[in-house]
């Protein structure tokens, strides 16, 4: 009898560690180990029969003139896709967290109902308006624009297209989120002290959704500078992408180490981007808190 | 504000931007789903209407054994991350290890394709075999990261009185879990169980990378089979999915917590 107390005193001491135990062993095995075994076959190779040696060879072999051009055409695409995405997002999220008033939440609703599907059936879905004799092309056509049906598709244009299509909605959400939260009175004040519309969104709006700004700029740049199943779909395969040469590293050529290394590189260089950007933008504030 | 309303931006060219926008997020997925209906192939234009393209879409079994695969992942996912977030957050709370749980904002953080190509070496180096359990455990592990948050922050919101009151009045600590806490927790529990099973249902990167050689969801299916090529019984799977991703959406909006997952960002 006390044998069986003293087990379920100890069972019910233990539970909530039990309990725990499940997610944060899924966590370990599954995201940190798979984490930390990309940054140590990244900076290691197997060289000599099985054993690991350190080596940064593989990074090294990211300065090569290939895997740059690569790299830069990733850059410049995260950076129109992102640039692209503020200019338009921008504007919508205005209107919802200022202007829209009770359709506020319903516009938000149908804002990210699209990106609520699986982004390559977004993807698909301009294939019926962009390819020969689709939609656009007859119309052009029609309207006497080009002298035959052309292909829209496989060109740089139409990458850009479905990389902003698809990250629109996690721009403007951010965005949202700090314009919304923002005290309106700010606003009438400065239109009372004689600014105007322009001068209060420079001087008061701008500034002040600089966070949302941040968050979403990292939203979207930080996985376009990974993609590769928009360009590959939309863009044709003309140019590579980073999404791309790691695809290849790890399904085809089945070289893990120098595959690592891009992975962390597609990692880094958007997170030491933005941290920068904070930082900047911080000692920016300090020194002018300093005047 | 009486003058940004009055300027002539403020007036019609800033609610007609919005608009153009929200043309531009419509037109493709209007089109889509007009021509999935559409009686004859693209090529041929404007047919007529008929249903044609979801038969030859039930007949496929390529298609059926894609939206079954999908189907399995998605809800085992679901279901696993659920039990084991809920858990997970009712324990560390219990424990007072609550920060431990901000471990789990990594999985929403890592981009998929890092989190994918880490779980593709890690299952070959142990030797684990591609297929229905990969991709469980992958879609799980991303499910950790919206089922803890939401589910964590419920549980701050619930009043300690009515746990304490519960106990006083002579309820078991079971007891008090399973009849107050867990009721209390529901709103949330439906919230990310949605969020988790329509995430994992359009998840491409990481299915894409761990599903292996046998088995193809939905979204990798799709990807495999449009690369510049128009195929109606697509049209008619997407505007299947379209459906149950716009009613999952529409049960969170009347759930009312979008707006907690848009504030928790």
């Amino acid at each position: 009898m006390r044998v069986v107390t003293t087990l379920q005193k100890i069972a019910s001491q233990q539970l909530p560690f039990l309990l725990s135990l499940p997610a944060f062993l899924l966590q370990g095995y599954f995201l940190l180990i798979p984490l930390a075994f990309i940054v140590v076959i990244s900076v290691t190779s197997d060289a000599l029969g099985g054993q690991w040696l350190f080596t940064l060879s593989q990074y090294r072999d990211l300065c090569s003139s290939m895997h740059m051009k690569v790299i830069f055409n990733s850059a410049v695409l995260s950076c129109i896709a992102g640039g692209l995405s503020l200019l338009i997002g921008y504007p919508v999220a205005y209107y919802l967290a200022m202007r829209a008033g009770r359709m506020k939440h319903a516009l938000l609703v149908f804002l990210i109902l699209p990106s609520w599907t699986s982004f390559i059936i977004q993807v698909y879905s301009w294939f019926y308006l962009l390819q020969k004799h689709g939609l656009f092309s007859s119309f052009f056509y029609s309207i006497g624009l080009t002298s035959e049906p052309l292909s829209l598709l496989n060109n740089y244009g139409a990458t850009v297209l479905g990389m902003v299509y698809c990250y629109l909605p996690f721009m403007v959400l951010p965005l949202y989120t700090v314009l919304e939260k923002m005290d309106k009175r700010l606003l009438e004040a400065s239109a009372d002290l004689g600014a105007n519309a322009w001068q209060t969104f420079t001087h008061i709006v701008l500034p002040l959704s600089h966070s949302g700004i941040r968050v979403g700029l990292a939203l979207v740049m930080v996985p376009a500078f990974g993609e590769f199943a928009i360009p590959d779909l939309m863009g044709g395969v003309k140019d590579l992408y980073v999404g791309h040469m790691i695809m290849e590293k790890f399904l085809v050529f089945r070289d893990w180490h120098s595959g690592a290394a891009v992975v962390m590189l597609s990692f880094m260089i958007p997170i030491v981007c933005v941290g920068l950007w904070y930082l900047m933008s911080k000692s920016v504030r300090y020194v002018q808190g300093e005047e | 504000m009486q003058q940004l309303a009055g300027s002539r931006f403020g007036r019609y060219l800033n609610p007609l931007f919005v608009l153009g926008v929200y043309l531009f997020l419509y037109l493709p997925i209007v089109v889509l789903v007009v021509f999935s209906f559409n009686d004859g192939d693209f090529a041929g234009g404007w047919k007529g209407f008929s249903l044609r393209w979801y038969y030859e879409m039930a007949d496929s079994h390529e298609i059926l054994g894609a939206l079954k695969a999908s189907l399995i992942v998605a809800s085992s996912a679901t279901i696993l991350s659920l039990v084991c977030g809920t858990c997970a957050v009712i324990a560390t709370k219990w424990l007072r290890l609550g920060r431990w749980l901000n471990i789990f904002y990594a999985n929403v953080l890592v981009p998929d394709i890092v989190l994918g190509i880490g779980l593709l070496c890690v299952f070959s180096v142990m030797g684990f075999p591609l297929g229905y359990k990969s991709l469980i455990i992958g879609h799980t592990v991303v499910g950790l990261g919206f089922v803890i948050p939401i589910v964590g922050a419920r549980f701050h919101q619930i009043d300690p009185i009515l746990t304490e009151a519960s106990l006083d009045l002579g309820a078991t600590q079971w007891q008090t879990m399973r009849r107050v806490v867990l009721p209390l927790l529901m709103p949330g529990l439906m919230a990310s169980g949605l969020l988790v099973f329509t995430l994992s249902l359009d998840d491409f990167v990481i299915s894409f990378f761990c599903s292996g050689t046998h088995i193809e969801t939905l979204s990798v299916y799709v990807f495999n089979q449009v690369k510049n090529m128009i195929d109606p019984r697509i049209n008619a799977l997407s505007t299947c999915m379209l459906l149950i991703s716009s009613a999952c959406v529409m049960c969170l909006a009347y759930l009312n917590v979008l707006d907690q997952v848009v504030h928790s960002e």
